[in-house]
Formats: structure tokens, C-alpha cells, sequence
């Protein structure tokens, strides 16, 4: 299957909810430490023997460390920028109208973005001032902040089943649910011992999350009852860096970690490892997979390189 | 370029899991409300435009940190002096708990003594979830693989990849809903003790065998070029002496005939080719050169 080198080194890859052949990627110069960052938008070519070519790719003066594509409009990308700022690009405009929005509120990087899908007209930030911000397209400024974690926040994911709640993941250990209309956090899962770099939600059940954390397992709860955690993942030797529910199958999830592979689970059977991709020679640090190709994966590591395959299939594979 | 939202117009294709009914009971969560995400949130009051969260409210937010845990240092406060592999040891930047060096010094496999006194002296001890993965050095002064056995001298992979105990927590004692560990038993100890042994003897060994080899090599080498030496000295020197211009003479001496002379005839044996070229080819005992004796041209 074909791969995509980046000049940067990967953060995150994310599949377009509009075009099947279509996803864009953040990266970010020496390992995201210090220097640029580009976000690039690639399309697969319908052979797959072909290479994957570039549609656009912006330069930012910071690293990008996460990109999220917009549910409304099939042209506007996201980018969770490592000088504070969010990102707005339109890939119809040109490259000097780009990018169409640079919101500059958050007081530290920028760790992650998530695009609303239920309600498609917001999106949220997390950042390692450790706040949350949710923002609107049609507003200059973020409609609210959300402080409560001690610790920087890795990541926040809507609901994909709820517009109105969402979850956040930090460096504090904790796993919180938020309701954009109360004014705390509506339920505190105290779910690893170590940070916790990223959750996600089940599609197929509103009430069950997964978290990804240092301490090198993947947990999955069910937020009815958070004291016991539904099943413990573990099989990644290094920290899990990102954590994903596959959009077609409810007990399937996919996870990539410093332990340089991406891993596919299922949670609900007693030998939960379905498989392990070894094909990154660095940190696996971004994963996805396509809402509208079942099975079909993308992952990005710090060795600059971007693989999509098919589930079951060797990424490496010509 | 004011991109307005317009869900119902201009919404991407229907996800999959929205034709499939949640497959659990009730939620805890209040129902969705109606409207554009802007609207709820000011609706509900909790709306607080263009908030931004300095250093200070952050420390505040600290005391509200309900579970009472420290929180590890931020990254960019990270010290990182005490990273082993360029940059993959410190975390300056890139999130996630890598502080400790953890990543940096079993990457690069120079993490011996440094596991041995951050990891093993009950750190990670109680509920260690660090188990498993983590090889040699790790388990440091708790004994088991000796002191930074396998972490110190061979090298990345090995320490870095982890020897001890295989990658799921669940065979670990130490799990962290299990209690905490007992001390070890009596033969535990004695197998620990036993294999410092072996392992201290076999790094003593495989130091003598490198040592022999790469002497052996050496004086192997030098004998080789003892053995040449004459040879070589001897073309060096016969090329000097001709690029001075002095040639040395060829010592060739004819080998005499039976009577002190050289025996007549084209088919004499010890003839050379002086003999072959002379002007006349002599016949077998027709020649007047041989009559005053051998005085062929040289």
C-alpha cells in the first residue's frame, strides 16, 4: 500500500469525512521540539500501486500537532498549532488566503481538535494550559473554556452519539465528561495511575469510552459505572499515544504507541490483541480510520512517513 | 470566505454508526438540546467568550484537583539534562510523561545504573505497572536480573525492549489491583544471588575471549609481515638501485660442456640462445667457432 514522506516528523493523521480518498496530516520539525510545522492534505490514488499525491500543504511557524477535518464544510481543515494558536484552512481558497481563521487564546500548544460531528457547527481544543476551549465557526472568539484539569490536556473528543458532551483526557490521570451547558465537569473517571494521553468514544455506545495512557495499557469504561474499568488493554510495551474506536465495528479499536507499532483490539473477547502493525521505525503517534472505507487505516510516526492500508493487510506491502 | 455552517446542506456522508441504535441502557447524560452549539452554551449560561486562562488561574486550578495526586512537572519546565538520547529523553515538548528519561535512557540501552537506582528502589514499587515491558535495568537494585544486567554493556534493543517478564501485565503480580508485593522467597534469593554469579563470570569471560582474539589478530598480522619483509625490501631495494642507475649485472654463467668447453651442436642441451642467434647456425661439428673454443657472443 502506498506510503507518504513527510519532510517533518508525523503528529497526526485524520481521514476526511467527505472524500474516502482524502486525509490530512499534521507534522512537525525536529520531533515537534522546536522549528515548523506543515500540515499537508493527501489524496490516495485509486490504484494502489500509485503513490500518494499532495493536494496542499500550509507552513506554519510552530508544529502542528493535530488536525481535525470540519463536518460541515468538505474544504476546511483544523490545525492544533504548537504556538497556542488554532487554525483554520480552506482548501478551495488559495495558498495566500490561507489560513482563513488563526484563533490565538490558548497560552500553551495546542494538543488536540475535535469537530463536532453530531452538530457539525463547533469544535473543540485542548491545550496544555490545561484547558479545554469550544469554539463556533461563527463567532471571532472561543465560546467557552473549560479549566478544571490540573494538567495539560491531551486530548478532547466529542460524543459522536451526543451533541453536547464531550471528553477530555489529561496529565492529571484523569478522564473527565463534560456537558457544554454545566458549568463543571459532570463526571470524573480517576482512570490511570499515569497520564492519560487520549480517550475516544465508542460509535455504536454512547456510554462507553477508552483512554490511552503512559502506563502502557488502553482502558475502556463505561461511564454509568466508572469505578471498574470494562476491560484493560494491555500489550504495548511504551506509553499509548493515541487510542481509536473503529467507526464500523462497535468492539473494535486501534491504538498506537512509543512502542513504534499500532495495535487493533478487540475489547470485548478474552485475547483482546486482533493485531499488531510493526511497519513505523519511530514513535507511532498518529492513527486513524476511514468513516467511509470499513477497514481502511492510516498511521504517522516520527519516522515521517504516512501509511494507509487496509485492516489485515502488511502497510509495507508494495 | 465567512464559512457559515450549514449542517443540513452541506453534511458529510451518513456515518455508520447512526443507522445502528445504541446497543446499551439508558445514558447518564441530560437529553441533546436543539440549536447551534453557540446558542445551548448561551442558553445554558455557562458561556464565557474569548476566556483566557492565565498562569496564575492554573495554580488555582490545582487546589480543585479533586483526586489529590502530585502532578508531574510540565513539559517545557522539563529539566532535561539528564536525557541520554538527544533529544528522545527529555520532554521538553512533546507531552506525555517521557520526563523521567524513561524513554531516553532504554532507547539508547545506556540506562544501566540509572534504572537501577530511579526504578528499581520502589518508585514504580508498589502497584508497578511498569512491569513487563520494561528489561534489565529496570528491575535494578530490586535484584532479580542483577544490577543492570542486562541493560549496561550490550547495548540498546536489549535493555530498551525489555528481557523481564513478557509485554501483558496480566501474568504481573504486581498488577494494580492486586495488593502489594511479598518479599521474596528463599530460593528466589538464592537463584538471584546465583545468577549475579554467572552473569559477573560470563562478562569476565567474554572480556578475556575479546581480548585474546584481538590479540591474536595483531600478532598474526605482524608475523605476515615479517615473512614478507625480505621480499619486499629486496624489490625496493633492486628499484632504488635502478632509478640510481645501477644495474645490476646479470651473473648468468654457462654451464661448461664435458670438457670445459661447450658442447658443439644445435641440439646441445645446455645451449641457450645466444647459440640460436648466432649468424650461422652451426651444424653438429661443421663450425669453425668452436675451434678456438667457447667464444658464442654474449
Amino acid at each position: 500500500m502506498p506510503v507518504f514522506k513527510t519532510p517533518f516528523n508525523g503528529y497526526s493523521v485524520k481521514f476526511s469525512p467527505f472524500y474516502e480518498n482524502r486525509l490530512a496530516v499534521a507534522t512537525a520539525q525536529n520531533f515537534g521540539i522546536l522549528g515548523n510545522g506543515r500540515l499537508h492534505v493527501l489524496v490516495l490514488s485509486p490504484d494502489p500501486s500509485l503513490p500518494i499525491a499532495e493536494l496542499a500543504s500550509y507552513d506554519t511557524a510552530d508544529g502542528v500537532y493535530d488536525v481535525a477535518w470540519s463536518e460541515s464544510h468538505d474544504s476546511i481543515v483544523i490545525a492544533a498549532v504548537a504556538d497556542g494558536s488554532v487554525k483554520l484552512y480552506d482548501l478551495a481558497l488559495p495558498p495566500t488566503s490561507n489560513p482563513i481563521r488563526s484563533f490565538q487564546e490558548h497560552t500553551r500548544e495546542v494538543h488536540s481538535a475535535d469537530y463536532n460531528p453530531v452538530r457539525r457547527d463547533s469544535f473543540l481544543s485542548s491545550s496544555w494550559d490545561d484547558t479545554v476551549k469550544l469554539w463556533t465557526l461563527d463567532r471571532p472568539t472561543s465560546v467557552r473554556t473549560f479549566k478544571e484539569h490540573a494538567y495539560c490536556v491531551y486530548s478532547a473528543v466529542w460524543n459522536p452519539r451526543h451533541a453536547d458532551v464531550f471528553a477530555s483526557a489529561s496529565g492529571d490521570c484523569t478522564v473527565r465528561i463534560w456537558d457544554v451547558r454545566e458549568p463543571g465537569s459532570t463526571m470524573i473517571l480517576p482512570a490511570h495511575d499515569y497520564e492519560v494521553l487520549a480517550c475516544d468514544w465508542n460509535k455504536y455506545d454512547e456510554c462507553v469510552i477508552a483512554t490511552a495512557s503512559v502506563d502502557k495499557s488502553l482502558k475502556v469504561w463505561d461511564v454509568r459505572n466508572y469505578r471498574v474499568p470494562v476491560s484493560v488493554l494491555n500489550g504495548h510495551g511504551y506509553a499509548v499515544r493515541k487510542v481509536k474506536f473503529s467507526p464500523h465495528v462497535r468492539n473494535l479499536l486501534v491504538s498506537c504507541s512509543y512502542d513504534m507499532t499500532v495495535c487493533v483490539w478487540d475489547f470485548m473477547v478474552e485475547d483482546a490483541l486482533v493485531s499488531r502493525y510493526d511497519h513505523h521505525t519511530e514513535f507511532a503517534v498518529g492513527v486513524d480510520m476511514s468513516v467511509l472505507v470499513e477497514g481502511l487505516m492510516a498511521s504517522t510516526g516520527w519516522d515521517e512517513l504516512v501509511y494507509v492500508w487496509p485492516h489485515g493487510t502488511d502497510p509495507r506491502a508494495p | 470566505m465567512e464559512p457559515n455552517p450549514q449542517p443540513s446542506a452541506n453534511g458529510p456522508p451518513p456515518k455508520p454508526w447512526e443507522q445502528a441504535g445504541s446497543s446499551s441502557g439508558p445514558a447518564p447524560f441530560k437529553p441533546p438540546s436543539a440549536g447551534n452549539t453557540s446558542d445551548v452554551v448561551e442558553a445554558s449560561g455557562t458561556a464565557k467568550p474569548g476566556e483566557i486562562v492565565s498562569a496564575s488561574d492554573r495554580t488555582a486550578a490545582v487546589n480543585r484537583n479533586s483526586l489529590g495526586r502530585p502532578v508531574p512537572t510540565r513539559p517545557w519546565e522539563q529539566n532535561y539534562g539528564n536525557s541520554t538520547y538527544g533529544g528522545y529523553g527529555s520532554t521538553m515538548n512533546y507531552n506525555s510523561g517521557y520526563g523521567t528519561g524513561m524513554y531516553g535512557s532504554s532507547y539508547g540501552g545506556l540506562g544501566g545504573g540509572m534504572y537501577g537506582s530511579s526504578y528499581g528502589g520502589g518508585l514504580y514499587g508498589g502497584n508497578s505497572m511498569y512491569r513487563g515491558g520494561y528489561g534489565g535495568g529496570m528491575y535494578g537494585s530490586s535484584g532479580m536480573y542483577g544490577g543492570g544486567m542486562y541493560n549496561s554493556g550490550f547495548g540498546g534493543p536489549m535493555g530498551g525492549y525489555g528481557m523481564g517478564g513478557g509485554p501483558y501485565g496480566d501474568q504481573d503480580p504486581n498488577n494494580p489491583f492486586g495488593g502489594p508485593p511479598s518479599p521474596p522467597g528463599f530460593w528466589i534469593s538464592v537463584l538471584r544471588v546465583m545468577q549475579g554469579v554467572v552473569n559477573f563470570f560470563g562478562r569476565i569471560s567474554i572480556l578475556i575471549d575479546q581480548n585474546t582474539q584481538a590479540f591474536h589478530l595483531f600478532m598474526t598480522a605482524l608475523l605476515q609481515l615479517f615473512d614478507r619483509s625480505g621480499l619486499l625490501y629486496g624489490e625496493l631495494a633492486r628499484f632504488v638501485l635502478r632509478l640510481l642507475g645501477i644495474r645490476s649485472k646479470s651473473k648468468k654463467v654457462h654451464p661448461p660442456g664435458p670438457n670445459g668447453q661447450r658442447l658443439p651442436g644445435p641440439y646441445n642441451s645446455s645451449g641457450d640462445v645466444n647459440y640460436i642467434e648466432a649468424p650461422k647456425a652451426a651444424p653438429s661439428g661443421g663450425s669453425w667457432d668452436n675451434v678456438w673454443g667457447n667464444d658464442s657472443p654474449q
